[in-house]
């Protein structure tokens, strides 16, 4: 990182960082946990997701009110700037993981509750969607913390595939509810499970945006592919 | 006078022998400034009189720094390639938990790299929350355990991580692998519940059938028949999982084979063809296929308890009326001894896992089909013994074909 005349923002500065890669653990966690759930229902689990999420919160509350001094009192500008205003939108993302995770669990545990008809096949595909999102989001905030903003590109560029694998699941639960009607509220949760895996994809791209603007100084937000390349 | 001129004519030779002296040193003086100034320059210029000596004294010592310089350099090559060598991922950590310096197996471990993550805090990289939370009671001097078992990468393994203090600050992250270790453990366990499970459950039914016989009215004339007769069952069940322990451990225990001797290998089928009609009690069809007249050298007692328990496999998993055909075949060479049912077929995911002790496909069946759930485990350690090895094809609803395939060098025609 650039040295600054001012260690002391320096220090502020880590001290957010290290707040920030641990709520990264934390929700890294959280959706391998929820990730694993889907096939397993294991229902301890279930309630240790639900509870973990506090935990989520706080830190998303902590590390914005952090960034929100840090401006106030150092006044910072350019490079240091944009750090801060990344950090907190990426802060925003992750806390929304951290709910798609918690909504992923609420799912299971509905499943759980009702007993599963059907949908096993779906599952497995489900899993497998969740096995493409953990990466993303573990490689989105590997880039985040060595600023690599070709890391970041790869994570946007995967997000296309998160996307078409949802529709496929969909597809296939779709069919799954239209061949036998008893399915339909096990399938309907499990379409929700397959919404917020790709809203975690989403999130995950979205924090690829902020360290593109945090490395390169350029908003990505919006752009077309072509452009992204470039 | 001339007196005069001769002391004037001294010391104006003194005086110019002092100037050219000075002259000399200064330029010597010069030479040294400039060697010691310059650290590129390796050798030393030229000196006369004393600061001959001091040059030599000087090229001594550059000689010494050198040697000991090379030597200093080959001790850390060689200290850095055996910590490349070790198996395990080494990290060493600043006293702020920067990466200082990692193996090349941490870097696979954790897709770190030297160049890039020189004096990232570790935690930024390593963000899982248990590790943070053990990170920073090793810190405090509050971390009591050994280490820290986490899952890491996809496929997940499984890996123990260790925090090692060093001398004056800073510390060591130790990551190993010990996946292997985990499921040998799991493995171990599971036979230990497995063998317990398959003694206990004669037992019970032994101690269930014991107690009804001594109560007061115990059963008499044709009940207890009955029940002696499932009690002898149930003793004879526990016998034969016990030899098959034995057998097991013995051919584990022995690493090399004794007693070979050449087999007549239709002899010996025809033998056990006899024996299986007797096991199958005339329900299903048991014949001779493709019988070459070529003999096999082995140890006979183990092959034959190996070739056995296919076909007693084969009639305990063929309903009635099934066909049972036994071939010995030379493929390639090799001789092939092959037992090929039209029984209820295995799952292809069951096959590669059939060979485990107590692995059950089906697990409600394990009882009434009667086998020990070591009879596969014992043919492929007999075969691997023989330098063979066991080859399961099979199709659901069809039936199997279990072939021992033994290599060319036991042929013996």
């Amino acid at each position: 990182m650039n040295t600054h005349s001012s260690s002391q923002f320096d220090a502020d500065l880590d001290a957010v960082r290290a707040q920030l890669t641990q709520m990264g653990g934390l929700i890294e966690e959280q959706l391998k946990d929820a990730i694993r759930i889907i096939t397993t229902h294991d229902q301890a689990s279930v309630e240790q997701i639900i509870r973990n999420d506090k935990a989520v919160d706080a830190l998303e509350i902590e590390i914005d009110d952090a960034c929100l001094h840090l401006i106030a009192r150092r006044q910072p500008t350019a490079v240091d700037l944009r750090l801060i205003m990344a950090i907190v939108k990426a802060v925003k993302d992750m806390e929304r993981i951290g709910d798609e995770a918690k909504k992923i669990a609420k799912a299971v545990r509905k499943i759980n509750e009702r007993g599963l008809i059907g949908g096993q096949a779906s599952e497995v595909d489900l899993r497998h969607l969740g096995d493409q999102v953990t990466p993303m989001v573990h490689d989105v905030l590997d880039a985040f913390v060595r600023s690599d903003a070709d890391l970041a590109l790869s994570v946007m560029r995967k997000d296309r595939d998160i996307d078409n694998l949802f529709r496929g699941c969909v597809r296939q639960l779709v069919t799954f509810m239209m061949e036998d009607p008893r399915t339909i509220s096990t399938a309907l949760d499990l379409v929700f499970v397959a919404k917020s895996l790709e809203r975690i994809g989403d999130h995950a791209k979205n924090i690829a945006e902020s360290v593109i603007f945090i490395a390169q100084g350029r908003d990505v937000r919006h752009m077309g592919d072509a452009a992204l390349e470039g | 006078m001339s007196f005069a001129y001769a002391l004037a004519g001294l010391l104006g030779l003194c005086l110019a022998w002092a100037v050219v002296r000075l002259v000399r040193e200064a330029r010597q003086r010069r030479a040294l400034l400039a060697w010691l100034r310059d650290t590129a320059s390796a050798e030393l210029p030229d000196g006369d009189d004393a600061w001959r000596e001091v040059f030599s004294a000087q090229r001594q010592l550059q000689k010494e720094n050198r040697r000991d310089l090379a030597q200093l350099t080959m001790r850390l090559e060689r200290f850095l390639k055996a910590t490349q060598a070790i198996p395990d991922g080494v990290i060493l950590l600043d006293a702020d938990d920067r990466i200082e310096w990692h193996n090349r197996v941490a870097g696979e471990q954790l897709g770190i790299a030297l160049e890039d993550d020189q004096g990232t805090l570790i935690v930024h990289l390593f963000r899982y929350p248990v590790f943070l939370s053990y990170l920073r009671r090793f810190r405090s001097g509050e971390a009591t355990e050994d280490g820290l078992s986490l899952e890491l990468g996809t496929p997940p393994r499984q890996f123990l991580v260790r925090l090692l203090p060093v001398a004056n600050q800073g510390s060591l992250l130790l990551l190993r692998d010990v996946t292997d270790m985990v499921r040998t453990e799991r493995m171990r366990v599971d036979f230990v519940a497995n063998v317990s499970h398959e003694l206990r459950t004669p037992v019970t039914v032994i101690s269930g059938f014991l107690e009804q016989m001594t109560c007061d009215e115990p059963p008499q004339g044709e009940d207890a028949k009955r029940f002696l007769a499932m009690m002898s069952d149930q003793a004879g069940r526990m016998r034969r999982l016990i030899e098959d322990l034995l057998t097991l451990s013995r051919l584990e225990g022995e690493s090399r084979l004794v007693s070979e001797d050449e087999i007549v290998m239709p002899t010996m089928i025809a033998e056990l063809i006899e024996e299986a009609d007797a096991l199958s009690s005339g329900r299903h069809t048991v014949t001779c296929g493709e019988v070459e007249p070529v003999n096999l050298f082995g140890n006979p007692e183990e092959l034959r308890s190996a070739f056995a328990n296919l076909l007693s496999n084969a009639i305990r998993y063929t309903p009635e009326w099934g066909e049972i055909t036994v071939r010995w075949q030379v493929h390639e060479g090799k001789p092939v001894f092959s037992v090929q049912d039209t029984g209820i077929g295995i799952a292809s995911d069951h096959i590669p896992r059939l060979t485990e002790r107590f692995y059950r496909v089906d697990r409600g069946r394990s009882s009434s089909s009667g086998g020990t759930g070591l009879g596969l485990a014992i043919v492929k350690h007999v075969l691997s013994r023989h330098g063979g090895c066991i080859k399961i094809d099979s199709t659901p609803g069809r039936g199997s074909t279990f072939s021992a395939m033994l290599p060319a060098e036991r042929l013996r025609r």
